[in-house]
């Protein structure tokens, strides 16, 4: 395991904006908990907030007169008008969408809704999604080439899985949102893959 | 039963401690409930401790959401069974609700409060077990179970009490030193900054017995502090000893 | 208010160019005044002001029964009422955290400098004096807990113990005078920006991140702190705030004589 650093733990000497951590006087300090990998901090939590150009994935929890209101895995809703979607969304549809404005505080507007009718959801650590994601995407291609699923990942956490052995799927985001700290963790979730895929296949 | 004569004879404690030792144990674990989005428990002498964190999320009750920060909710409280003595009153008394009032500007100070504005973050401590020096026990529990719930925080605050005996500058007071003392310092400290959050002292003491007590608390705040870390590393260094062991 | 809000950015400007909005040193208190007698049929009370913040405080003694642990010791009890018609804020209700935080720092710093003789009373087994002393806080204009901590020392000052016969304590009959040991009060600092001041006024307690409240008796003793609000103190700020406590004890306590 790579350094573990705390809140308050000096990261740089000088005023650096990096995710994970704030600055006071001239220096950079970590707010919470994370890894120390060379030159990077890497967050081991932290809760989501929305910014603009994101993909999230969200759950509908209310409608109102000029839209729908969707749960994002964080304190701040996001808001998608009506105007985006043909079609009727119901209480409890998943729908990933694209954050296109947040405002003061924090509440986002949403566009580009794509519901996922029959996805599983499944919630992990947001600051964890660009270890599921991988270089270049390259460990959600792993994933989806050995479960035959579709996965869509929003970047606030919630992973919306449809097809192929949905099982396999929720339990290779599982592994990585908890195991994701542990280095070596692209050949476990291969050899994993591997193994279980074949189990079921052969 | 422990008389005011026996706290401290020949440089010893009642119960073998010199003036500048901590109780023992001073055992902290992180992450030991499942619903609670962070959570602790901790040991300290014979004070047991669970603190537990959710948010943040929306205000209750809704006029309270404050749009330039978040908002936070600290309830320290006493379970009726706690003590030595009789039952005590279930639900908030005038001294609970006193120190959760200053639980609460401990994490209003430590709390990157700014970046997450019209919530709030609710801090639970439930003393269980109590033996003096639990608002600071609290609040040290308190503080890892933030850090657990991934709440940034500019530090971790420590919570620490030191108090006069007689002439006797004792650093961790337990129930009997409180009680029968003369004098009670619960403090809580910023390490990164030095900054003191928590000052509630009561007895009657000079301005050299409050350095002198400072002096101690700050010296042994760093002990408490690495004991508040390895409880955040001990969840993450589990999971790979388990790890480790599928492979090997 | 709204209107202390609008006055924030004004205030920490202005005190980091080194003044007050009324023009005073960081370290003075507005005028004080005290009446002790005020409600004459309460054994003890006392008006206190500072500027036009004003605190009342009534004393009563009752009979009765003594805790389970302390047989013989008098029972001493302080409460604060933060009335409505002090501040557009305050609501009628059960006491809230901030008025029983008040009431709780008067309350350590009268415990804690043992001011009362409790073991004197005592009137027969089973039965003590209880002493309740009230805080009613009338004029909210900045720093209540000072207002408040001279208030119950004034009234103290002029309480007098009952008599008491058959069983019942006889009003407007009395042995004497209250005997106390020693001088309370209380100085509160306010941090604006990286300044420190006493008695603040309510603009300046808006613009303050935190407050330090020291409690001080006879002799240059700290018998009381409370660190409230946002912002932690540096040990050197502690220090310097222990030194002008100590000054002001002086001052607070010759303002209660008069």
């Amino acid at each position: 395991m790579n350094e573990m650093i705390f809140p308050g733990d000096l990261v740089a000497d000088h005023e650096q904006h990096i995710p994970g951590c704030y600055t006071e006087n001239g220096k950079t300090y970590a707010a919470t908990l994370a890894l120390r990998q060379n030159d990077h901090v890497v967050p081991l939590k932290g809760q989501y907030v929305p910014r603009v150009g994101e993909e999230v994935v969200g759950i509908v929890t209310d409608e109102r007169f000029s839209g729908y209101t969707l749960e994002l895995n964080s304190p701040y809703e996001g808001d998608l008008s009506t105007r985006e979607t043909r079609e009727e969304l119901k209480l409890g549809a998943v729908v990933a969408c694209k954050i296109l404005a947040v405002n003061e505080v924090k509440m986002a507007t949403l566009v580009e809704p794509h519901p996922l009718p029959e996805a599983i959801l499944v919630k992990m650590e947001a600051v964890k999604v660009p270890r599921l994601i991988g270089r270049n995407g390259s460990m959600l291609d792993v994933i989806q080439k050995h479960t035959q699923s579709q996965i869509t990942v929003g970047k606030n956490g919630y992973v919306a899985i449809s097809g192929g052995d949905t099982k396999l799927a929720v339990d290779v985001v599982e592994k990585i949102e908890r195991e994701s700290h542990v280095p070596g963790l692209t050949d476990r979730v291969t050899k994993m893959l591997e193994h279980k895929s074949g189990e079921m296949h052969g | 039963m422990v008389e005011k004569e026996d706290l401290f004879k020949n440089g010893k404690r009642w119960d073998g401690r010199t003036p500048t030792d901590l109780r023992t144990p001073l055992a902290i674990t992180a992450g030991v409930l499942k619903r609670a989005q962070g959570s602790a428990m901790i040991e300290w002498g014979k004070n047991k401790v669970l603190a537990a964190v959710y948010g943040p999320r929306e205000v209750f009750p809704k006029h309270l959401a404050d749009p330039a920060k978040a908002i936070i909710n600290a309830r320290y409280i006493m379970a009726p069974f706690s003590g030595l003595d009789d039952h005590g009153r279930s639900g908030p008394n005038r001294r609970s609700i006193e120190i959760s009032k200053v639980a609460k500007h401990v994490f209003e100070n430590a709390i990157l409060v700014e970046q997450f504005p019209k919530t709030m973050i609710d801090v639970y401590m439930e003393v269980l077990q109590s033996d003096g020096g639990t608002r600071v026990s609290a609040i040290t529990a308190a503080s890892v179970a933030l850090a657990d719930a991934g709440i940034p925080m500019r530090d971790l605050p420590v919570g620490m009490s030191a108090g006069k005996v007689g002439d006797a500058m004792l650093l961790d007071l337990d129930k009997y030193e409180d009680n029968l003392g003369d004098s009670d310092i619960p403090t809580v400290i910023l390490p990164r900054t030095g900054e003191i959050l928590l000052s509630q002292m009561d007895g009657m003491l000079s301005k050299k017995d409050v350095n002198d007590a400072f002096d101690l608390m700050f010296e042994n705040a760093k002990f408490v502090r690495e004991k508040q870390l390895q409880a955040l590393r001990d969840r993450y260094e589990k999971v790979e000893a388990q790890v480790q062991g599928e492979n090997a | 208010m709204i209107l202390d809000q609008v006055k924030k950015n004004f205030i920490q400007q202005k005190i980091q160019d080194g003044e007050r909005e009324d023009g005073r040193g960081f370290f003075d208190y507005r005028p004080i005044r005290i009446q002790k007698g005020f409600v004459p049929n309460a054994e003890g009370s006392c008006l206190a002001q500072i500027g036009d913040t004003k605190v009342l405080c009534g004393v009563k003694f009752d009979v009765m029964a003594p805790f389970a642990d302390r047989p013989e010791e008098g029972v001493f009890m302080t409460n604060a009422e933060f009335a409505p018609l002090a501040h557009p804020d305050f609501h009628p209700g059960p006491p809230n955290e901030d008025s029983i935080e008040l009431a709780r720092v008067v309350d350590r710093g009268i415990r804690s400098a043992e001011l009362l003789d409790v073991k004197n009373m005592f009137l027969e087994e089973g039965k003590v004096l209880g002493l309740f002393v009230d805080l009613y806080i009338l004029d909210h204009e900045g720093n209540l807990m000072d207002t408040a901590a001279l208030a119950a020392m004034g009234a103290l000052l002029d309480t007098k113990v009952p008599k008491y016969e058959g069983g019942k304590i006889v009003r407007n009959e009395f042995l004497g005078p209250l005997k106390l040991s020693d001088t309370v009060v209380t100085t509160s600092f306010e941090r604006i920006g990286s300044q420190i001041i006493v008695d603040a006024a309510p603009a300046e307690e808006t613009a303050s991140s935190g407050r330090l409240t020291l409690g001080t008796a006879d002799g240059d003793l700290i018998c009381a702190t409370q660190k409230s609000g946002r912002a932690g103190i540096t040990r050197p700020q502690y220090d310097e705030m222990m030194d002008v406590a100590f000054q002001k004890h002086g001052e607070l306590a010759d303002a209660l004589k008069g």
